[in-house]
């Protein structure tokens, strides 16, 4: 029989999604339930939207997930919810659904923190990746580069000081009128256009922080003047001049560190240029990089599953008067 | 049988168990925004007072609204998640109805209001009939001087009820022929929940969690879309 077996369920944000995951790092099964058509129609998340989809969702996801998994709930051995950061009305809707059911299929519960299941999510590709690393998490919602020195240990050494490396993607694209959501969009509207506009690159030479917001700016202009040039350059420039900043900084994190390798998590990392130049620069300055599946990249309920029996190893169940926290922070 | 009854529309949250022989426990609490936080040590708490299992829980009953959106999508997500747990089938009551029922042996018009914030309320009309009282409108949500004309309109001795009453009392108060119930019956109660959920039961009156909605009455608020928008394009 498996041991360790973990029922994970993450709504912080715009996916219902449900996971089987075994001692944190064998999937037995993961379903994500995307709104993201749900949310193009307004350009982007509406927290109300998404709460509402959230309730009609999460049982079904959480049934197809068992069925997927092959397990019965007497199986089980944690129940763990994202409870932060995120949207609180997302939030509350996936903590609710697994205290209720660690209370009736009397299972322990446990209450994960969204960023270290991004930073976890290597994990259940690679359970032996080396530590020290630094991880480059990027999403609509989160810009940060993590030294990950043990497990459960972490630094965060940068974040942004405005907008998120994904929220930059959405705004450039919704001013192109591209749609949403703009990270997928311009990704592939890029592998079409040539990277010959040398847009600004934020703080590259500067500490570990991000800004992407005068970088949006710059694009917003540079389209205002030269209303002929084609999306397709505009595209791949702006993709090259996150991507650069990006790297650069990964990079020089994990020299400066000492670190043996690095990972990226986050929707933003499962940008094709961004993966390229990650595999690229790595190899050489000796260091090892991991790239996971681009569905472990984007939010899942799998990584929530892996940083979950990592917790529970460490610091046991959370007490079911847990409720969700909107600006947790990564344990540091 | 026995019913799990779940109820947080209000800045209240509340559970009670119950059956044939009435309400057996039950726990409220009214802190505001600690729903999730209550919920589940309650539930626990009713198990234990009622001594009875959670397993032994026969149908789950949970009230679907209308009410404050946050709150009431932590009871209704744990309902479901309860009745999905037990594979156990679900009785959904409107948080109307609730607040209505404390009050049916009265023999005006009931009209129940709960506060659905930003100057408007949700309400709703009842009648005695043999044996209880039943609404006779559907849930509806309007602005209180609305609500206020409309009494003021009808010929009807008025028993109003709820915490949309108490909330805009300024504008009932002095009203004739309206008589504003007590706050003690503010807010719906888990243990009417579980009564009404029983007669329910015995029609077999269920419905599987998968088909219970939440009765919202607002769309998906164009406030929110628009303060959303202006976030994305600061
Ligand atoms: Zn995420």
């Amino acid at each position: 029989m498996t041991r360790g077996l973990v029922l994970a369920i993450e709504t912080s944000c715009d996916e219902t999604a449900a996971a089987v995951v075994a001692e944190g790092k064998h999937v037995l099964s993961s379903v994500v339930s995307s709104q993201v058509d749900i949310h193009a129609r307004y350009g982007g998340v509406v927290p109300e939207v998404a709460s509402r989809a959230h309730v009609d969702l999460i049982t079904p996801v959480i049934a197809q997930t068992l069925i997927e998994a092959g397990i019965e709930h007497h199986d089980l051995d944690l129940v763990a919810a994202t409870r932060g950061p995120g949207l609180i009305g997302s939030l509350l809707v996936g903590v609710s659904a697994a205290k209720s059911l660690a209370l009736v299929w009397d299972k322990p519960f446990i209450g994960v923190n969204h960023l270290e299941g991004h930073l976890y999510s290597s994990f259940l590709e690679e359970p032996d990746l080396e530590l020290p690393m630094i991880i480059l998490l990027v999403s609509g919602g989160h810009t940060m580069l993590v030294s990950m020195d043990e497990h459960l240990t972490y630094r965060v050494l940068g974040q942004t000081l405005d907008d998120a490396a994904g929220e930059a993607y959405d705004k450039v694209a919704r001013y192109l009128g591209l749609g949403y959501p703009g990270g997928p969009i311009i990704d592939k509207l890029a592998t079409s256009g040539q990277a010959k506009i040398s847009f600004p690159r934020p703080m590259i030479g500067e500490g570990y922080d991000f800004s992407f917001s005068g970088l949006k700016t710059a694009v917003i202009n540079y389209v205002r003047k030269n209303p002929d040039e084609l999306d397709e350059n505009i595209a791949a420039s702006f993709q090259e001049a996150v991507v650069d900043v990006l790297v650069t900084k990964t990079i020089r994190a994990a020299k400066d560190q000492n670190a043996v390798g690095v990972c990226i998590g986050g929707g933003v990392a499962a940008n094709s240029r961004l993966r390229e130049a990650i595999l690229d620069a790595c190899p050489k300055e000796g260091l090892k990089p991991f790239i996971p599946s681009r569905s472990y990249c984007t939010d899942n309920a799998a990584m929530i599953g892996a940083a979950a029996w990592r917790r529970f190893q460490h610091d046991g169940p959370s007490n079911l008067a847990t409720g969700a926290d909107p600006n947790l922070r990564i344990p540091e | 049988m026995l019913i799990l009854g779940i109820e947080s529309s209000t800045p209240q949250v509340g559970c009670a168990i119950g059956g044939h022989e009435g309400v057996l426990a039950s726990a409220h609490s009214s802190r505001g925004k600690r729903h999730a936080e209550n919920l589940t040590p309650q539930i626990e708490f009713v198990c234990e007072q009622a001594r009875v299992e959670l397993q032994e829980i026969s149908v789950v009953a949970v009230d679907i609204g209308p009410g404050l959106y946050t709150g009431l999508r932590v009871g209704i997500t744990s309902a479901i998640s309860i009745a999905f747990g037990l594979n156990v089938p679900m009785i959904g009551v409107t948080s109307l109805d609730l607040v209505a029922y404390p009050v049916r042996h009265c023999h005006k018009l009931i009209v129940a209001a709960i506060d659905a914030r930003r100057d408007e309320i949700f309400h709703a009309n009842y009648r005695q009939v043999p044996g209880g009282i039943q609404r006779i409108s559907e849930p509806l949500v309007t602005s209180p001087e609305d609500l206020s004309a409309e009494l003021l309109a009808s010929n009807d001795e008025v028993q109003l009820v709820g915490d949309g009453a108490i909330r805009y009392a300024d504008y009932f108060k002095d009203l004739k022929r309206v008589d504003l119930a007590e706050p003690g019956l503010a807010f719906p109660s888990a243990s009417s929940l579980v009564q009404l959920a029983h007669a329910k039961a015995l029609r077999e009156d269920f419905i599987k969690p998968s088909e219970l909605k939440p009765l919202y009455l607002r769309k998906p608020d164009a406030l929110e879309i628009d303060k959303q928008k202006r976030r994305v394009d600061r």
